[in-house]
């Protein structure tokens, strides 16, 4: 904290600052004119709040230290730091792997009654035999469909938790911020994919071209597995194209709704047949290709993936979409469509290098103007890795869950809601949402002594059931009967399905399959968050209640709350103390000033950056 | 309703004036205005719920439910010409009529459809369908198909009924609000656990959270709207979670009972909600491959919830009040696809479902030979008629036109 010191004048008019960021530095210059204006801003605007700026947006926030030595350096030099990075400096472990992918686990059928018709075809399926006689011959078929069901859902979430330490502490926080982007844009789900091992694959893939050349990085996640498993590219053949990943790659990835017509997406599903994937491998069955002509977007020729996406990029329409999309999650929601113009070719001239593109962006006076600071409403992953980041954390604490919190907010990684992604702006905030996003500030800070890891215990009230049942010797069909229901009341028609297939009990499966994943998927550590307030506020060298609620103002959040509420914390603060002076405090002040910097998180204003 | 449910109804909506107000008990700055406003709002609110005890409440199937195989044209040889391997033969079906029949997954929705309580509409769709779900289904939750619109039907619905937005009008359980509930003048109640609708915070801190401060001269878009979504909260969590935790129902909603039964705890606890808006989520209808298991599941589990949901609405003595309209944002292609699945189609059929409906058949059925352009149905029912026959014969509103944007012949559903 000596860098606050050496800038009293932050640190004592926190609030100040950060209310009138433009009236406190450069006078005499004209900030009205900023917004759509994508020429650069000049070193006599750089400061500490255009610095805090810029880490909110190209990463997840800053400490008062780090966002000092950006302040300390010129703008130019402090994005060419952000945007180009040193990819081959590795900052953080790779991921860990629990081991849990067994020899014929691949190719996964699509459903458990797909695994079980198999297992009667081929006498085997997932690698498992058929029992040759007996009662449940194809229980362990059955029970290893579920075991991957399992362990891949906890693997997921695994690779959720090393995606976000990777946020929270990596030294290049774009890289981050943009595969996050990436992975919202080529939105796939986990619960169709049902394989950690391709969605690690793809992020991998973010990592390492999310700030290349966007054609290049599109011709690869058009081959990558996560993809092609998505979207049923693999049951795209000649003869009877399936038009899922031509419609998507269009729609939502290229171009956008209305640039094309149905007959362009038959057309191009055609020269995609035949892409496939094995295991990890993208591979092309050519039997399965068509080889003939296509009419593709006023081309006419022998198309095949490759070409369709070449065409797609000759689309003007294409550029001015994509740099629409990513002016959308790091600038603002609403683009003037001028300006939507002149980012579409601002994009085109760089030939799709996006950290050219980026650059530009965040340099410009519009992103620095007052139509784009302070409005960005934090999708949850940006909430909780800023909140840790802020917190001066290094890595993501294991209570609460980082998957269960954000996916309550409505962004669990590897579980977007649908191809689309997620909405973002506004949509991220609901009342339910908002109550949600306070009680995660508190999780952090008054951790849940009633908090039972995910990864161990099953939530299902159906699977605790059988397996209490189960321990307590019941043969396997008693103890998987449904719970009984009331008198008098119908059952409903799922809960009656429990086990007419005398090969196998699925009850049982799901109850065994998760006994076997949590055997062989490694434990998420479950700390909770190392943090000292009180040590935080007296490096401050600050005397009373209201420097302690300026200060963490200053330092949490991107938009103070208004005098009411800074006075009630204030208030609040000084009561709970007992006295105005901390120091008198300092023994006894650390639960105050968790409730009080509780009470700041869960204002509206927290929300925005 | 009888005399005694009448009553108990009325003793609770009370009881919810009184919550409403003892809930928001802030103290402090500015308390005693916001006291008043919210009293007169909820007093609103709970005289329009009197004036129509109606309640509408929407189910959305997203994805594009296969209608086809949901509502099974056994009948017409076509059917399983486009379908020689996913049709779905007669002797498995829950024959309705000598034409159709229901996927064997849904006694529920058989037992509904004898008992009179089903409407099932045929050919639902409009002009120049989208084959995007994204497109597709903003054209249903905005009524305007091919056109722009801000704001959902339901949320103009919403403004046009009670221009005051008054508090807890619309309630919609999810996890992101639909476009359908987006309002001018009502922030709708949006939530997805009741039990997690609530700040966790120490008894020191409670008066401080509840405390939200006025809009004023906030110039900021976004913290205006962030102030205003607190105070909806600050409205509605206290009800809502009094709600469910005194909810406790004996009927089996099976598997996955789509929010419904939150619905039910919210309408026994007396809210003046008219309008509901809940989903069958994320996109599952969307069976492009080996479609069959899949889609007899998710039906079996959309039966189930329906069945138990009426039900459950005749235990708390309400069934007469409530109608569900059930609807997906596309039917499927007709003939099937070689991965044993179905793409992206057209027209469809929509489900109106309640005690008060003249169970049975409307619209024109579809031709199964005379396809429109890449192998759809063509629709033989604008799905505004639907909508306005809930705005108009259910909640008895005649500014139907005016929230549809256009003149929408209504059925003859309702008893």
């Amino acid at each position: 904290m000596l860098r606050i010191k050496s800038m009293p004048s932050l640190a004592l008019m926190g609030l100040f600052v950060v209310s009138f960021p433009l009236q406190s530095v450069g006078q005499n210059r004209n900030y009205s004119s900023w917004e759509n204006d994508l020429g650069p801003i000049s070193e006599i605007d750089w400061n500490y709040e255009r610095a805090a700026h810029l880490l909110e947006r190209a990463g997840f926030g800053g400490t008062p230290d780090t966002i000092q030595r950006f302040a300390n350096m010129s703008p130019s030099a402090a994005v060419t730091s952000l945007v180009h990075f040193d990819k081959s400096s590795p900052n953080v472990n790779s991921f860990d792997h629990s081991g849990i992918h067994d020899a014929g686990l691949d190719p996964f059928p699509p459903s458990r009654p797909a695994t079980t018709e198999l297992a009667k075809k081929n006498g085997e399926a997932l690698g498992v035999k058929v029992k040759p006689t007996g009662n449940r011959r194809l229980q362990p078929v059955v029970n290893k469909f579920f075991y991957w069901l399992r362990a891949s859902v906890l693997e997921t979430n695994r690779v959720s938790y090393w995606w976000a330490n990777r946020m929270v502490a990596s030294e290049h926080p774009l890289q981050e911020k943009m595969a996050l982007f990436w992975h919202g844009h080529y939105a796939v789900n986990e619960s169709k994919v049902r394989d950690y091992r391709k969605l690690l694959k793809e992020l991998e893939l973010f990592h390492e071209m999310g700030t290349g050349n966007f054609r290049d990085l599109m011709v690869a996640v058009a081959r990558d597995p996560a993809m092609l498993s998505f979207l049923d590219a693999g049951v795209n053949i000649k003869g009877a194209p399936n038009e899922n990943f031509a419609r998507e790659i269009m729609e939502l990835f290229t171009m956008g709704v209305g640039n094309y017509t149905e007959g362009d997406i038959r057309e191009a599903a055609r020269a995609f047949t035949g892409w496939n994937y094995d295991g990890l491998e993208f591979v092309v069955n050519e039997v399965d290709h068509d080889n003939d002509q296509k009419d593709f977007l006023g081309h006419t020729g022998n198309f095949d993936g490759i070409d369709i996406i070449d065409i797609i990029m000759e689309q003007p329409v294409t550029a001015e979409y994509m740099a629409g999309k990513m002016y959308h999650f790091f600038v603002r929601d609403s683009v003037d469509p001028e300006l939507g113009d002149q980012l579409g070719s601002l994009f085109r001239n760089v030939n799709y290098d996006i950290s050219l593109f980026l650059e530009t962006l965040f340099l410009s006076k519009d992103f620095y103007s007052e139509a784009s600071v302070g409005t960005h409403i934090k999708s949850p992953v940006e909430l909780a890795v800023s909140t840790y980041v802020k917190l001066g954390l290094s890595e993501v604490p294991g209570v609460p869950d980082f998957n269960q919190t954000t996916s309550a907010l409505g962004q669990a990684l590897f579980r977007p809601p649908t191809v689309a992604g997620w909405a973002g702006g506004r949509s991220w905030i609901t009342p339910g949402l908002l109550l949600e996003r306070g009680n995660f500030a508190r999780d952090v800070l008054f951790p849940d002594i009633n908090f039972i890891p995910p990864d161990r215990m099953n939530g299902s009230r159906e699977i605790q059931s059988v397996a209490r049942r189960v321990r307590e010797g019941l043969d396997i069909t008693a103890a998987t009967q449904p719970s009984s229901i009331g008198e008098g009341q119908v059952m409903a028609e799922s809960n009656m399905l429990a086990d007419r297939d005398e090969d196998f009990n699925t009850r049982y499966g799901s109850f065994r399959g998760w006994q076997m994943a949590i055997q062989r998927v490694k434990p998420i550590p479950r700390h909770t968050a190392q943090v000292d307030l009180s040590a935080m506020v007296l490096k401050q060298e600050i005397n009373t209640t209201s420097e302690v609620v300026d200060f963490l103002i200053q330092r949490f959040m991107r938009v103070p709350p208004g005098a009411d509420s800074r006075n009630m914390l204030i208030e609040f603060l000084t009561n709970e103390l007992g006295t105005e002076n901390i120091v008198e405090a300092e023994s006894y002040m650390e639960d105050s000033l968790r409730m009080t910097l509780h009470l700041l998180l869960s204002q509206p204003e927290y929300q925005l950056s | 309703m009888n005399l005694k449910n009448s009553m108990k109804n009325k003793l609770k909506r009370r009881e919810v004036l009184r919550r409403g107000i003892a809930g928001l008990g802030v103290a402090g700055v500015g308390a005693s205005i916001l006291h008043s406003s919210v009293m007169s709002r909820v007093a609103e609110a709970a005289t329009l719920a009197e004036a129509n005890g109606k309640i509408l409440v929407v189910l959305e199937l997203s994805g594009g439910n296969d209608g086809l195989n949901t509502v099974v044209p056994y009948g017409d040889d076509a059917y399983y010409r486009h379908r020689p391997e996913i049709g779905l033969p007669k002797n498995e079906l829950k024959v309705l009529d000598d034409h159709f029949g229901l996927n064997p997954g849904m006694a529920g929705f058989e037992g509904l459809f004898k008992d009179g309580k089903m409407a099932i509409v045929h050919g639902c769709g409009y002009e120049n369908p989208s084959y995007s779900h994204f497109t597709s289904m903003a054209y249903w939750h905005t009524a305007a198909p091919n056109s722009g619109e801000e704001y959902g039907w339901v949320g103009r619905l919403a403004d046009n009924l009670d221009p005051s937005g008054s508090s807890n009008f619309l309630v919609n359980v999810a996890a992101r609000q639909s476009l359908a509930v987006r309002s001018q003048k009502h922030v709708p109640v949006v939530f997805d656990q009741p039990s997690r609708f609530m700040r966790e915070a120490f008894f020191e801190e409670k008066e401080a959270l509840d405390r939200v401060p006025d809009v004023g001269s906030v110039e900021n878009p976004s913290r205006r709207f962030l102030l205003d979504i607190a105070r909806s909260a600050n409205d509605a969590s206290e009800l809502v979670r009094d709600a469910w935790s005194n909810y406790r129902s004996p009927v089996d909603y099976g598997v996955n009972s789509l929010d419904l039964p939150k619905v039910v705890s919210l309408i026994d606890s007396g809210m003046p909600t008219k309008l509901y808006y809940v989903s069958y989520r994320n996109n599952a209808f969307d069976t492009h491959v080996f479609q069959n298991n899949v889609h007899r599941r998710l039906l079996t589990y959309t039966s189930d919830a329906v069945a138990a949901f009426v039900r459950d609405l005749e235990r708390i003595g309400r069934a007469d009040d409530v109608a569900l309209m059930i609807f997906s944002e596309f039917g499927r292609r007709v003939p099937e696809n070689v991965t044993l699945g179905t793409d992206h189609g057209a027209a469809n059929v929509m489900f109106v479902v309640g005690n008060g409906i003249k169970g049975g058949h409307y619209g024109e059925i579809p031709s199964l030979t005379n396809l429109a352009e890449g192998d759809n149905l063509a629709y033989t029912t604008d799905f505004r008629r639907v909508y306005q026959t809930l705005i108009n014969g259910w909640l008895g509103h005649g500014d139907g036109p005016s929230i549809l944007n256009g003149d929408f012949e209504s059925f003859d559903m309702f008893s």
